[in-house]
């Protein structure tokens, strides 16, 4: 504390660094200070840091981002014309946007199927009365640690035609497809890449969920004669619902915001096969120097990102099991 | 504790935050010596030694450059890096640019004008450039670039795998007289067959960097698009022809390694690469044996290609005029000779095979002489254009199809035409 | 789902475990054994499994090339504050959205989760020209401010505010009740329970940090202030050539700390991750 911090009324020093009281100490007409004004100010110091973070670091680049995709901005020229909507009316004439579009529908649908699933299946098999599920545990989560850019190098490498996961196949009779430059297999490798090094983590998530559905639900079951099956459909998957709900909010935002891997591994080719939102959204602004396209693209984006993450939200009351 | 350095970590994120919002931008320019920034694509050590040192005299000399830093970008995302520092308003006052960039950097009014200050420059010898090697950095008659390097293509040849697979050199094709790309590619193919090694390699084109592809198609005098870039010329029969060529060549003969095969000429793992003949700096000195030797003819004759390195000023440096000065400096007579060892110069003075044998130990005069400055006079340019990026994007993804052993070539070819006849125009 | 297994049903499942494992490990045994291999035996065919004469020569050639210790340095040192930094503002923060009663609550929520919705691409030009505006280009504060206060801790604040909501609230009511104010509350009750979460946004907000690609490569110009995966795509010759063995002793050497230590602390990090809440 500072020396200005004079102390004549140095008598209550209560541990409180996180909030302000000003007040009189002494009882005297009822104090401005109620402890329910006092709560609110604390809520309000508590979140301060993450209020003006969000408000500088997000919402003011939000805004600034708005403002770029109202102009025609030749950075190399260091002009910065206001063009009104024509950035807007651009994407209507975008030849090439159809097809990002797609790339980005595919990409996500088949990163999030193929990474829940995966999960899934992964946290039921280790779910299991087994020896030696902790060692498989952690070979399935140890690349979520490993460096994103080392590890999508190294599946780079590994993808190629004469590659070592054709070299693989080679010894079991299977001659694989050059994998980064077919069309179909090129987007199956981003996908399978992506969720390798990240399946882990919801893997662990299920888990937790798993271990926390009652083993009477199931004995009980058992006693009616209903199949493992129908099990899993009707007792497993509805009691952990709101961890599908949550992984797949957090994959689906999460798979439409993929870029390093792109830009290593196939750079949104063949063609423009894996040129998904965001990456296209960095050829217009960083590559073609169209920052105001860009920024317009930045826009459709937060939509897209914006309406699937509500819709998700408003489903939850749908299939979701419970809400506590 | 640590929610105690916590809270002063956000402390003193809030004053940056506040910092952020009140401070409109820093311009104390002009004023002061001047620190002078230049982005280069070259983490090489040896060339940033002699930048260093040439830079260091300059400092010595100049008080009023406090110092020159070169700052190496990634080789492979420099333009978009360095368009990103400008973007954000922190452009370099000097910069490297590629040959492939240069319309969009000279046209677009970002780079300061260089003649007159180069011209009145003291023993710089301005007339001593070669015109040919200028063309692609002026515009409206102003010179908007100065071509630091200009690298003409060659084939690097390894004699040891050609020998090996019973195959005639290029020495020896050249001297009857029959050094050509069928017969070329003929050895390339005869080699895989016999050694299991790649055959040719067109360096840094791994079905992606097209326009290195130019080192092909001249030969058969196809180009990308018209002198005035207007019309798109990959549907020409001559290009047709060229890629039909290409295409037996990786699918059919074997001669290149196909699509995402890796094949490093200098590691051995091939026979032939066609590359710039800068990187005979990678041939390591244990290494088997090699020869360099001009790209062979094609149906139309004999042809060189180059590409080039410049290095501009750019316009928005506070300290453009010191840059202009020390550009001055670093490619005056004496330095553009040390320069020769790593980039050949636009020199004619230093265009002689004995200027440049000096430099490159690693070349016979007979090399620099065929190679190197009958391609630096004679040579096409890589193809360039306005907006490179997006075309050379377009492109790229217009070929992919062409890279499969079933692709119809004048209908791919056909097909990627009327896709970038549109950007072409615009 | 945890009966006793069958012999049988137990041989079926540790088979469908190994096959399912390779995926997981094969690239991580690959980048280390390759890079201890010369540059030709990298792409032999049929790849080797272990390198016939292994050498260390491309990890001295990483410390060669660049100051790669310097740059470990710079990722460790920028992904810890970033980790202290975003653990005390998403508590706070957490905390409060969780349990304390102030106007305007559920609006505020909403604005700050819109920065999950925000992928770095789309604000990077706009913050780019903000750090130039205070002059911290080629800092390492851009790396540092954003990741605490943006878009990147909203994850943290929100794991944070669930795992509050979750907790039962008794300990801090009678806490309450004895006089103990807000912040001590918070530091002294809540906080302490918190520590899976905690560890959880640990986790999390360090691994991210230390994946950081396009940030560092926008931002950082000097390459004694790169972070490590900028560090790893700089390995190529002076003419872009990759140096593969190089790059991939650079990665090895960027993936197995890390491997380690979580190999070492699995137990905490995998159990502290399935506490955060997100459970539902």
């Amino acid at each position: 504390m500072s020396q200005t911090d004079t102390g004549v009324g140095r008598v209550d020093h209560r541990p409180a660094p996180g909030r302000a009281h000003p007040g009189p100490a002494a009882a005297g007409p009822p104090p401005y200070w109620t402890s329910r004004r006092r709560d609110q100010l604390t809520g309000y110091l508590f979140i301060a840091p993450q209020m003006v973070g969000s408000a500088v670091f997000v919402i003011l680049p939000l805004i600034l981002v708005v403002w770029y995709s109202l102009h025609e901005w030749n950075v190399l020229a260091g002009t910065f014309e206001f063009v009104g909507t024509d950035n807007y009316a651009a994407l209507a004439e975008d030849t090439s946007l159809p097809s990002v579009l797609t790339a980005t529908g595919l990409f996500s649908v088949g990163l999030v199927a193929f990474n829940l699933g995966l999960a899934l299946l992964l946290a039921v098999l280790l779910n299991q009365r087994l020896r030696g599920t902790t060692l498989f545990r952690t070979l399935f989560f140890s690349p979520v640690v490993v460096s994103l850019v080392a590890w999508t190098i190294v599946w780079g490498f590994l993808l190629q035609d004469d590659g070592g996961i054709n070299g693989l196949l080679d010894t079991v009779g299977v001659a694989g497809p050059n994998w980064l430059r077919g069309e179909g297999t090129a987007m199956v490798s981003v996908i399978v890449v992506q969720v390798f090094k990240n399946v882990g983590l919801n893997m662990v998530l299920f888990l937790a969920a798993l271990q926390g559905v009652p083993a009477e639900l199931y004995e009980a079951a058992e006693v009616d004669g209903a199949s493992r099956a129908r099990q899993f459909w009707r007792i497993t998957v509805p009691l952990i619902s709101p961890t599908i709900l949550l992984t797949s909010i957090i994959t689906v935002v999460g798979s439409l915001q993929v870029f390093a891997q792109i830009a290593v591994l196939t750079q949104g080719g063949p063609g423009t096969s894996t040129t998904v939102l965001v990456y296209y959204l960095y050829q217009q602004a960083f590559q073609f120097h169209h920052f105001g396209y860009g920024a317009t693209l930045s826009i459709v984006l937060f939509a897209i990102v914006l309406g699937l993450t509500v819709l998700q939200w408003q489903m939850r009351k749908r299939w979701v099991h419970h809400e506590s | 504790m640590t929610i105690g350095k916590g809270l002063r970590g956000v402390a003193v994120a809030l004053t940056g935050a506040l910092a952020l919002t009140a401070c409109g931008g820093g311009d104390d320019a002009a004023s002061g010596p001047a620190t002078l920034r230049m982005t280069i694509w070259s983490a090489n050590e040896a060339h940033l030694k002699l930048f260093t040192e040439i830079a260091d005299e300059y400092t010595r000399n100049n008080p009023d450059v406090a110092s020159i830093t070169f700052d190496p970008l990634p080789f492979e995302n420099y333009t978009t890096t360095l368009t990103t520092q400008i973007a954000g308003g922190n452009a370099p006052d000097l910069a490297w640019v590629f040959e492939n960039s240069a319309p969009d950097f000279v046209s677009s009014g970002a780079l300061l004008p260089l003649d007159d200050a180069l011209r009145t420059t003291e023993g710089y010898g301005y007339d001593d450039l070669s015109p040919a090697t200028l063309r692609l950095w002026q515009h409206d008659g102003k010179l908007y670039g100065y071509p630091f390097s200009t690298s003409p293509f060659g084939v690097f040849v390894n004699t040891d795998l050609l020998t090996q697979a019973k195959q005639q050199t290029p020495a020896e094709l050249i001297a009857a007289g029959r050094w050509t790309w069928e017969n070329a590619l003929a050895a390339a193919g005869a080699t895989k067959q016999a050694t299991g090694k790649a055959g040719l390699v067109i360096r840094d084109f791994d079905y992606k960097g097209w326009d290195n592809l130019s080192t092909f198609w001249t030969g058969w005098g196809a180009r990308a698009w018209s002198e005035d870039g207007r019309t798109c010329g990959f549907a020409a029969p001559e290009m047709v022809d060229a890629m039909s060529t290409l295409h037996r060549a990786i699918f059919t003969q074997q001669a290149l390694p196909g699509p995402g095969t890796t094949a490093d000429f200098f590691a051995g793992d091939a026979a032939m690469t066609v590359t710039q003949i800068s990187r005979a700096s990678l041939l390591k000195e244990d290494g088997f044996e090699w020869d360099l030797v001009p790209l062979p003819a094609g149906p139309k004759g004999t042809y060189s290609v180059i590409g080039q390195g410049g290095i501009g000023v750019l316009k928005r440096s506070p300290h453009a005029e010191a840059a202009t000065d020390f550009l001055a400096f670093l490619t005056n007579p004496t330095n553009s000779a040390k320069l020769a060892q790593f980039f050949p110069p636009p020199r004619q003075s230093l265009l002689t095979a004995e200027t440049l044998a000096a430099t490159n130990p690693q070349l016979t005069p007979e090399q620099l002489q065929t190679v190197v400055i009958d391609g630096i006079t004679n040579g096409v340019v890589k193809p360039s254009h306005t907006g490179q990026a997006e075309l050379s994007q377009q492109v790229r993804a217009g070929l992919d199809p062409l890279w499969r052993p079933e692709a119809d070539v004048p209908g791919v070819l056909g097909q990627l035409c009327a896709t970038i006849q549109p950007l072409l125009t615009k | 789902m945890s009966r006793e297994l069958s012999p049988r049903a137990k041989l079926l499942l540790y088979g469908a475990l190994l096959v399912l494992a390779v995926p997981f490990v094969f690239p991580t045994w690959w980048m280390v054994t390759s890079s201890l291999k010369p540059v030709a035996d990298i792409f032999a065919f049929p790849p080797q499994l272990l390198p016939t004469n292994p050498r260390l020569e491309a990890y001295q050639r990483v410390f060669e090339l660049q100051p790669f210790g310097r740059q470990y340095l710079n990722s460790l040192y920028i992904a810890l504050v970033v980790t202290v930094g975003t653990l005390a503002v998403s508590a706070l923060a957490g905390y409060a959205f969780a349990r304390i009663r102030f106007r305007g609550q559920n609006v505020l929520f909403l604005v700050v989760l819109a920065g999950l919705l925000v992928p770095s691409e789309v604000t990077i030009v706009p913050l780019f020209q903000m750090f130039f505006a205070a002059g911290l280009i080629d800092t390492h504060w851009p790396l540092i401010l954003v990741p605490i206060l943006g878009a990147p801790s909203v994850l943290a604040t929100f794991i944070m505010r669930q795992f509050f909501i979750a907790l039962p609230g008794e300990l801090e009511e009678a806490a309450r009740v004895d006089g103990l104010g807000r912040f001590a509350t918070f530091w002294r009750i809540a906080l302490p329970l918190a520590r899976p979460a905690l560890g959880a946004v640990a986790i999390f907000t360090f691994l991210h940090s230390w994946n950081l690609y396009l940030e560092p490569i926008v931002f950082l110009s000097t390459p004694e202030r790169f972070t490590l995966p900028q560090a790893l795509t700089q390995f190529v010759d002076a003419y872009g050539g990759p140096m593969w063995n190089v790059q991939l002793a650079a990665a090895s050497m960027t993936a197995l700390p890390v491997l380690v230590v979580f190999v070492i602390a699995q137990k905490q990090f995998v159990e502290g991750l399935a506490h955060t809440g997100l459970k539902g």
